[in-house]
């Protein structure tokens, strides 16, 4: 970080920003890399996939809680039906979060999808099925995580917004109420 | 002041009155249903499983011993009974102004707990998965509720390892075993959840395939038996007693979500499954 800058523009969590992007690029250069050192396909498969695994559920348990304060689930009701929950910090934290943090965390999210897709059109154009496996289960990790959050994202907005609607609204009915007690 | 409106209005009687008196002269304390208001809700790094967006169930939990903190604890006993089904409304209110940590309706501690805590209950959900598909229990009549909290954790893990023990065994050819034993038990799990639904089951999609990844645990052990000792008979026996226990896992939970005419047709190719990993597991050497 550079001293000079002010101290509003660094990172609010630079621990969870290096983990976020840490396992990640991991999996990527391991998979790009790994071609010149492992003839073996299988610790190829399992470190990657592995480390894909384990940057799901960073991103979706730890950097997605402390850098954007959002989370999603899925849930089983009583009923037997699935539900997905969606479930964001209320708005005022939400305001305070961090504009590089979440800069950061989308912008990954983002280029890391973006980088398994060119991966994966280059196996296909070499006709190599079991590394198109390997691409593909990154990939479909990654989709997971971008759209879970980006419907919890959209989630949030909506019930901030319902809840303005409803706080302007009890409050109203307690001015209208306390002028009626009073009277 | 305005607490008063939160008190539901029935039918008022002297005492009511006196009551709300008793509130509005009482002090600059915000009293009523604020006798509730001060005991915050629990830190944040309560490490529950996340409950449903039901309102605030741990402010409900804070309700019964109301802290006598005023003179007049007798009228005030009152006032806490009644007011309970009209309490979230204002605490949520209260508290959202308060304290930063708390989200809407729904308790977001999860939202703020330590990363060690989701750890740990991740893991502790994975354990409890196994034993209950695994494992004799009682839960097994009411396959439905068994796997309520499903995970892909645990069903990533036992594939993993069964390809991997399948490649370690193999002498020859272990990158191509690897790659047919997790393309096999991975496409296999996601058809057969396929073929329940078509058949006009009702189970959901996730679920059954963590319930068809936690029953390979069985293989599991066996193939690392088989990779132990390598004699063929052993290995059959050992391979026939695991299937047969897998699929004994399998058994309540694909059989409760189909038509039971269709009860057949919907075990069938998950037992042929098995026995395809099954002859698997033999057949290398």
């Amino acid at each position: 970080m550079d001293p000079n800058q002010p101290p509003v523009e660094n990172y609010a969590n630079p621990k969870t920003c290096l983990f976020h992007v840490l396992f990640k690029g991991a999996a990527l250069a391991f998979y790009i890399l790994s071609a010149l050192f492992f003839n073996s396909f299988v610790i190829i498969f399992v470190v990657t996939v592995l480390l894909a695994a384990l940057d799901f559920w960073v991103v979706k348990n730890v950097s997605g809680r402390i850098l954007v304060g959002l989370r999603w689930w899925n849930e089983i009701n009583d009923l037997g039906e699935s539900v997905w929950k969606f479930e964001s910090l209320d708005q005022e934290s939400l305001a305070r979060m961090n504009k590089k943090d979440s800069w950061l965390f989308w912008w990954t999210l983002y280029l890391a999808a973006a980088a398994w897709l060119v991966l994966g059109i280059f196996s296909l154009i070499r006709f190599q099925a079991d590394y198109l496996l390997v691409v593909g289960v990154c990939l479909s990790l990654n989709v997971a995580n971008i759209i879970g959050f980006t419907k919890c994202k959209k989630d949030a907005k909506k019930q901030f917004q319902q809840f303005a609607s409803q706080t302007i609204a009890s409050r109203f009915q307690s001015t209208v109420q306390s002028a009626f007690t009073l009277v | 002041m305005s607490h008063n409106d939160t008190i539901p209005l029935y039918q008022s009687s002297q005492s009511d009155i006196d009551e709300i008196e008793n509130m509005m002269n009482g002090g600059g304390f915000q009293s009523g249903p604020g006798t509730v208001l001060p005991a915050r809700p629990p830190s944040p790094t309560r490490p529950s499983i996340p409950v449903s967006s039901s309102s605030s169930p741990f402010v409900q939990s804070n309700l019964p011993p109301p802290p006598p903190s005023s003179s007049s604890s007798a009228s005030q006993k009152v006032t806490p009974v009644p007011a309970p089904p009209s309490l979230p409304p204002s605490v949520n209110f209260g508290s959202s102004e308060g304290s930063k940590t708390t989200g809407f309706g729904s308790p977001p501690n999860t939202l703020t707990e330590p990363v060690w805590d989701t750890v740990k209950r991740d893991l502790c959900r994975i354990v409890s998965n196994l034993k209950l598909v695994v494992f004799p229990n009682p839960n097994r009549e009411d396959p439905g509720k068994a796997l309520r909290d499903w995970d892909l954790w645990g069903p990533f893990f036992f594939i993993v390892f069964l390809g991997l023990t399948l490649s370690w065994s193999a002498s020859v050819k272990k990158s191509e075993v690897f790659a047919v034993a997790f393309a096999l038990l991975a496409a296999g799990a996601v058809i057969l959840t396929l073929n329940v639904l078509l058949l006009g089951g009702h189970i959901i999609f996730f679920q059954s395939l963590s319930l068809l990844g936690y029953c390979l645990f069985p293989l599991d052990v066996g193939a690392v038996i088989c990779m132990l000792k390598d004699n063929v008979i052993l290995k059959m026996i050992v391979v026939t007693v695991t299937l047969a226990w897998s699929s004994w896992a399998a058994y309540p939970f694909m059989s409760a979500a189909v038509n039971p005419r269709r009860k057949a047709l919907a075990l069938y190719p998950v037992f042929l499954m098995y026995v395809s990993v099954g002859f698997l597991i033999i057949a290398i050497d």
